[in-house]
């Protein structure tokens, strides 16, 4: 008797299904709309997660809004270039070459070229260090805190001696670390090779002002700009390198500025040379000591 | 009462009273999340109170000949798989998925029926559309329809007081969301504490509303009470006017 509503159950839902099937094909047949082909095969190609990475609502929206022509076709982040490739194809278009966007720090301070680091007992977050003030004398500089750490999700920067530092192997260029960073010293930079020169400071003070805060920090000599076209001096005093004009085999002038800054602010971001990794492999390198809190730093006593 | 009037009381307890917002809490994801402008909360309230109706006559439909305890279809097979003409079948136990299994198709078949027919409505409807298959507003009010059919229901159902019941649902939904969606539009312009802008204030406003509508509590009896109240019988009043003349002689 049991089995006898058991099948009766089933048999139940097995209609309604047959019933829905039938009546959602009919009506697809129906009710269908003619569509440009193009956003049926962009959609296809899309990877459908729906997440909104590239600014729409939905792989659909975004479908219509290429075919439209309206957005390019390089924009979702989850499909990659093999994506954009489909989605130029199917457009007939053709990509323009682009780079990887990696993170870049504009500081190089650690806890012991950093002057006047205070006694901070508050929350064990830059957000709420920063909200503060007087934490450490440089308002432009890494409070090493580890926002950045918390927010990546694929464990590729960490806070290495009061300094955020991104392992580029295991960078995938969310950037989730620029994001979240409150003094905005992070920035997603294009990597035109594995290395690159970067400004390793955000100090926008005068020379006298920043030697007070920090012993590595740029004087804003404007030594760099002057030895090459690559580098332009904001008004805040602090080089920026324009990265649409950097060629990494052509490095000439680039290099002499690198040779010319007095306090070696110019430095190189991302993965070791092979011959870097040559020089260095009989030398003795210091081990990477972990920051205890609880211990003293740099003179003051740290408890976060 | 008479029917017309047994039909109103339900409409207002529903749509007011027993809001499905205020009330039950139900719809409380979309009542938050579509809530930002008065247009677009419209939109989502008209689409939510069409699906429900539609839904609920789906479901009335369904469980009042297959589902519900006794139910024509269901237990004639049932009797003549068994041949036992006393038994009565009971598939109440299927009510969550086959519920949950038509709305679906409802959304489906209404979201391509629009599309083709409707494209300016299609457009503004966007996303929401197919949001509302997981509405439980929708479900919820099958859920509620399902307790009063059936053998042992104490209030049975019929299909027009179905219809009613889900209309209104859905009309109290629109209200409650149009509120919310006006009250938000104005939020925008206040000095909201930093750590109470977003979704904090928007609960704190909700509740509040709530507690507003808590304040119709009651509506629903005395006006079943005022469209119930019969003219005294005449001989009564006779009487119980002797009697005040008698006694104030």
């Amino acid at each position: 008797m049991e089995l006898v509503l058991m099948i009766l159950a089933g048999g139940t839902m097995l209609v309604l299904a047959v019933i829905a099937g039938q009546s959602l094909g009919w009506a697809n047949k129906v009710f269908h709309v003619e569509i440009d082909p193009r956003i049926e095969a962009i959609n296809a190609a899309l990877p459908g997660a729906n997440c909104g990475g590239c600014g729409c609502v939905g792989c659909m929206s975004y479908a219509e809004a290429v075919a439209a022509g309206t957005i390019a076709p390089d924009k979702c982040t989850v499909g990659g270039t093999s994506c954009a490739e489909a989605i130029a194809k199917i457009m007939g278009v053709t990509l323009k070459p682009s780079w990887p966007y990696r993170p870049v720090v504009h500081c190089r301070a650690h806890y012991n070229e950093r002057l006047g680091r205070a006694d901070y007992r508050g929350e064990k977050s830059c957000t709420a260090a920063n909200i503060m003030g007087g934490v450490q004398l440089c308002t432009y500089g890494c409070l090493g805190f580890g926002d950045c750490v918390a927010a990546c999700d694929f464990d590729a920067i960490h806070v290495v001696d009061g300094l955020a530092t991104v392992d580029y192997d295991k960078c995938v260029g969310c950037g989730a670390c620029a994001k979240v960073c409150p003094r905005n010293i992070i920035t997603m930079t294009p990597f035109k090779s594995q290395r690159i020169i970067a400004v390793g400071c955000s100090n926008q003070d005068m020379g006298k002002d920043v030697k007070a805060v920090c012993k590595i920090g740029c004087v804003g000599c404007m030594a760099c700009s002057k030895a090459s076209p690559l580098f332009k001096m904001t008004e805040g005093k602090i080089p920026r390198i324009n990265y649409d004009e950097y060629d990494p085999e052509n490095m000439d002038s680039a290099l002499v500025a690198v040779k010319k800054c007095p306090v070696k602010n110019l430095i190189y971001v991302g993965k070791p040379s092979p011959q870097d990794v040559a020089e260095v492999k009989d030398k003795d390198l210091p081990k990477i000591v972990q920051v205890d809190f609880k211990t003293t730093i740099d003179k003051t006593t740290w408890q976060g | 009462m008479n029917y017309i009037a047994s039909l109103l009381v339900l409409a207002i307890t529903t749509a007011l009273i027993n809001n499905m917002v205020f009330h039950f809490f139900v719809g409380n994801c979309p009542f938050i999340g579509v809530s930002r402008k008065v247009d677009m909360a419209f939109g989502m309230g008209a689409a939510v109170t069409f699906v429900t109706t539609i839904a609920a006559v789906l479901s009335w439909i369904t469980t009042y000949y297959i589902m519900s305890p006794g139910a024509p279809l269901a237990t004639w097979i049932y009797r003549a798989l068994t041949h036992d003409p006393s038994k009565v079948s009971d598939l109440s136990i299927l009510s969550y998925i086959v519920y949950i299994f038509l709305i679906a198709w409802a959304v489906q078949l209404v979201e391509m029926y629009i599309r083709k027919f409707f494209p300016a409505l299609y457009k503004a409807f966007g996303v929401f559309l197919p949001l509302i298959t997981t509405n439980c507003v929708i479900l919820f009010v099958c859920l509620e329809i399902m307790k009063h059919i059936g053998q042992g229901a104490s209030d049975p159902w019929g299909l027009d007081k179905a219809l009613v019941y889900a209309f209104f649902a859905g009309a109290g939904f629109l209200i409650a969301i149009v509120i919310m969606a006006g009250i938000r539009e104005e939020l925008d312009h206040c000095d909201v504490p930093k750590s109470l802008r977003g979704p904090g204030i928007t609960l704190i406003v909700a509740g509040i509303l709530s507690l507003a509508f808590m304040g119709l509590t009651g509506v629903d009896s005395n006006l079943a009470k005022m469209i119930n109240r019969k003219p005294p019988p005449v001989e009564e009043t006779a009487q119980a006017v002797t009697a005040a003349t008698t006694a104030m002689k």
